[in-house]
């Protein structure tokens, strides 16, 4: 039973950690559009021909 | 038939292109060369991969060229330059509807280099674009505009963005801590259960209790705030108990810890505050789909329009409509929305006043005359000068008045607010007689702890979480069906609806003209619907469209035609192999012969009659009211089957309003501006497929398939989701009961707690996704 005395604790952090990931990308806008993202995912980029677009 | 490699759509006229590709229109052609040429042919290939997620239209193309864009004052009110001194600017894009649609928008840069960044919200059909900050907004407006994604600009306040985007977050955070702590809650909670004892019984529930405080305080905020409002305005609402629960559970489950008994109802009230976050999250978002077709009031201007710039009216500027001015002279071309009130100066056209009065035949209007904003230009181009600009046109005034009916209309008590409040007194009362029945019997102390249990275990979840569910799911099959919804409400007051109007024009009736007969007096040299198809096909006339048509359905061939010739009144002429035909005055003539004899019509809609059955039959009483003519009224009217004396024909739109108002459970159904007033007066207000912008803004629901197949459907739904929410309310206060009961006999204990109010919460869930038989029906159809 002494083992709990780690494992609780090893909970509680694994726990926190992950509230704390979920509030952080959160904030961050991760889940401000659920709908789109895993439509685009499915959509291949084609290999890139030399030709690179200007963005500055 | 023949598919349109477009957009899918059967072909009536096919046009080709080089490579023998059948298209529907020339609109479709025309996206499929851009795609072509840009590199972008992939598109079909993603489509037929991808399935389709909405149905969608051939192109229109628009002869907009988005000039107005570029005008500082509309750089000013509409975009806004970003950290890195980029411009950003929000569209919304007509005909959002696939995979491939993604595909294509995001790949915007490579067709409008002015274009950083395309980013598409599928679930809103908004396009958000990072321009450079010296790019032109026409150009990319026009390169959306011929992918066959008519953009409409959003006028965003970055403020109220800001704080909405804080709002949804923040609800998810909350949804998120109340799930972590509801599960970790229950691991401590099943160890105590399961016989933890002593200091690890003590241990396990200060953890719960310490997971358990976040939830209640912060995820739970919203039902607290609810219910302090609710009680503030002396209302009631099904938060009030709730919070009750909530409140009493916190109160003793810290007290639990301070006087060392090692049980508290925090596993069982943690993963209800839980659920009932999350299937409220679900029916906002949904509602939040069918409100983002209606954040249309941008729709209504936002063509540009020509102003003449110098005093012979020689020369145009391309303006926004709302930075005209009373005085100034445009120009009106053919298939033009007139954006204001103003007198012909120049010029003569024909006008289809159907939107804003209801009136079926298209008026000629010469010099002199006054035409009014919201109507279209069917043929012809004149000048206008300006004489009432932006909200002082009478459709202006229309639009206000529409947005004074919105803030006016009754908010109804639903169902659910009417229970919770005979709920919370029962409960209340019982609560007080299990006080008064333990203090006499035992301990003043026992007393109040049961007393707080019963608050706790009597908490109306299950109703809670059951409600919005059932919501849910009938605005998801609604929009599947292709009818939007504006909110839950709507639906519960449709179902109680006992009477319905409808509009003539354009709801009843298809809105355009269809041939009715077509009687050949003589016989022609050449075949007479080839003639008739190779002359109307080159006039934009509706008549000329309707008789294509018909052309069309006899089998008829594309002749060369010359000496075209198309005058305003005078129909349309021109020469086949020197052999002069001409349609005018509903005839074909050969040379002076005439060779046929036409008539047109409005038609009924197919649907229409079974629609006004279906309706009856159920026992509802259906009328008609329109702003057309009491001979044209009364004949549809009578071949749909609506009795004479629910008809009421000549209806101004201000008549219609008052006429409304005067019913009770009404529903009205229309299309046009002159419904607008109509549709917000009324208890349930129903936009068909093609209605006028002002009335979407009006109206409660939207039809987005052409015809009223679905509004009867729709009843139907209405009707059965109120059952589902009336069976969930027995069931859920059968439980409720049930756990009263085990209060007062002594039974209750926070495992027994914790068994009872899932289950319930899940009866209720069982019983919605399951339905009615009807309701099964309507999900598979």
């Amino acid at each position: 039973m002494e083992v709990i005395v780690i494992l609780i604790p090893l909970a509680l952090l694994l726990g926190l950690f992950f509230i704390g990931s979920f509030i952080w990308m959160t904030r961050k806008g991760q889940y401000d559009d659920l709908e789109t993202p895993r439509l685009r995912m499915l959509l291949d980029e084609k290999p890139k021909k030399g030709r690179v677009h200007e963005q500055d | 038939m023949e598919i349109c490699t477009h957009c899918d759509e059967p072909i009536e006229v096919a046009v080709f292109d080089d490579s023998a590709h059948p298209f529907c229109c020339q609109g479709c052609l025309t996206v499929f060369k851009v795609l072509q040429s840009n590199g972008l042919a992939d598109y079909y290939k993603i489509k037929s991969s991808g399935g389709l997620l909405r149905k969608r239209a051939p192109i229109q193309l628009s002869r907009t060229h988005f000039q107005y864009l570029d005008d500082p004052s509309f750089l000013q009110e509409y975009t806004h330059l970003t950290d890195r001194n980029e411009r950003s600017i929000s569209f919304y894009l007509e005909g959002i509807h696939c995979l491939a649609c993604l595909w294509l928008i995001e790949k915007l840069p490579q067709i409008a280099p002015d274009v950083l960044e395309a980013k598409l919200d599928m679930e809103k059909s908004v396009v958000g674009l990072t321009l450079k900050p010296t790019g032109k907004l026409a150009q990319a407006a026009l390169a959306l505009d011929q992918l066959g994604y008519r953009p409409h600009p959003l006028k965003k306040n970055q403020k109220t963005e800001a704080l909405k985007l804080r709002e949804e977050r923040l609800q998810l955070l909350r949804i998120g801590v109340a799930a972590a702590g509801a599960s970790n809650i229950m691991l401590y909670a099943v160890s105590i259960y399961g016989g933890a004892e002593g200091s690890y019984a003590a241990f396990f529930n200060l953890l719960t209790v310490i997971f358990a405080l976040p939830v209640l305080s912060f995820s739970a905020w919203p039902f607290y705030r609810t219910a302090w409002l609710s009680l503030r305005n002396k209302e009631m609402s099904i938060d009030v108990p709730i919070s009750v629960a909530l409140i009493s559970g916190t109160l003793m489950g810290i007290y639990s810890v301070a006087v060392g008994v090692d049980e508290n109802y925090f596993d069982s009230l943690t993963a209800l505050v839980f659920l009932l976050l999350l299937s409220r999250y679900f029916l906002k978002r949904i509602q939040e789909k069918g409100l983002a077709a209606q954040d249309l009031h941008f729709f209504y201007h936002n063509e540009s329009v020509r102003k003449s710039v110098d005093s012979t009216h020689e020369s145009f500027a391309s303006i926004h409509p709302q930075f005209l001015s009373v005085g100034d002279v445009i120009q009106l071309n053919e298939e033009d929305f007139i954006p204001v009130d103003g007198i012909i100066l120049r010029g003569e056209v024909r006008v289809n006043a159907a939107l804003l009065t209801g009136e079926s035949a298209a008026k000629k209007c010469s010099v002199g005359d006054t035409v009014f904003a919201g109507t279209q230009v069917v043929r012809g181009s004149a000048l206008v000068r300006v004489d009432q600009a932006t909200q002082e046109t009478r459709l202006g005034k229309i639009l206000k008045s529409v947005e004074d009916g919105w803030a006016q209309k009754a908010q109804i008590v639903e169902v659910t607010q009417k229970v919770s409040s005979y709920f919370l007194w029962t409960v209340c009362a019982l609560a007080v007689l299990l006080f008064v029945k333990l203090s006499l019997e035992g301990t003043l102390r026992h007393a109040l702890e049961q007393m707080i249990t019963l608050l706790i275990v009597t908490c109306p979840c299950a109703l809670a979480i059951g409600t919005p569910l059932a919501f849910t799911r009938a605005l998801g099959v609604a929009a599947r069906k292709g009818v939007v919804v504006k909110n839950d409400a709507v639906l519960e007051k449709l179902s109680h609806i006992k009477k319905i109007f409808f509009d003539k024009t354009g709801t009843l009736t298809d809105g355009r003209p269809v041939v009715e007969s077509f009687l050949v007096l003589k016989q022609a040299w050449l075949p007479i619907y080839d003639v008739v198809l190779s002359l109307e096909k080159r006039s934009k006339h509706p008549i000329a469209h309707a008789l294509c048509e018909y052309a069309v359905a006899q089998e008829a061939n594309l002749l060369e035609v010359n000496d075209f010739n198309e005058e305003i009144g005078h129909g349309v002429s021109g020469s086949f192999d020197g052999i002069q035909y001409s349609i005018h005055s509903y005839h074909v003539f050969e040379g002076t012969t005439p060779i046929a004899r036409f008539s047109v019509c409005d038609r009924i809609r197919e649907e229409a009659a079974q629609t006004v059955a279906t309706f009856k039959e159920r026992g509802l009483q259906v009328g008609v009211i329109s702003g057309d003519k009491a001979s044209v009224v009364n004949d549809v009217a009578e071949q749909v089957g609506v009795s004479r004396s629910f008809v009421f024909a000549e209806i101004s739109p201000e008549e219609k309003k008052r006429m409304i108002q005067r019913e009770s459970n009404v529903l009205m159904v229309g299309d046009g501006a002159n419904d607008a007033m109509a549709l917000t007066s009324a208890d349930v207000g129903v936009a068909v497929c093609g209605s006028a912008d002002i009335s979407l803004r009006a109206a409660d629901v939207y039809l987005l398939n052409p015809g009223l197949d679905s509004l009867s459907e729709l009843h139907l739904l209405s009707q059965e989701t109120m059952k589902i929410i009336r069976r969930n309310l027995i069931l859920s206060l059968s439980y409720n009961g049930l756990s009263v009961i085990a209060v007062f006999s002594g039974m209750i204990t926070p495992l027994v707690a914790a068994i009872i109010m899932p289950l319930s919460s899940l009866t209720v869930l069982l019983s919605t996704l399951w339905g009615t038989k009807i309701q099964r029906s309507l999900w598979k159809s």
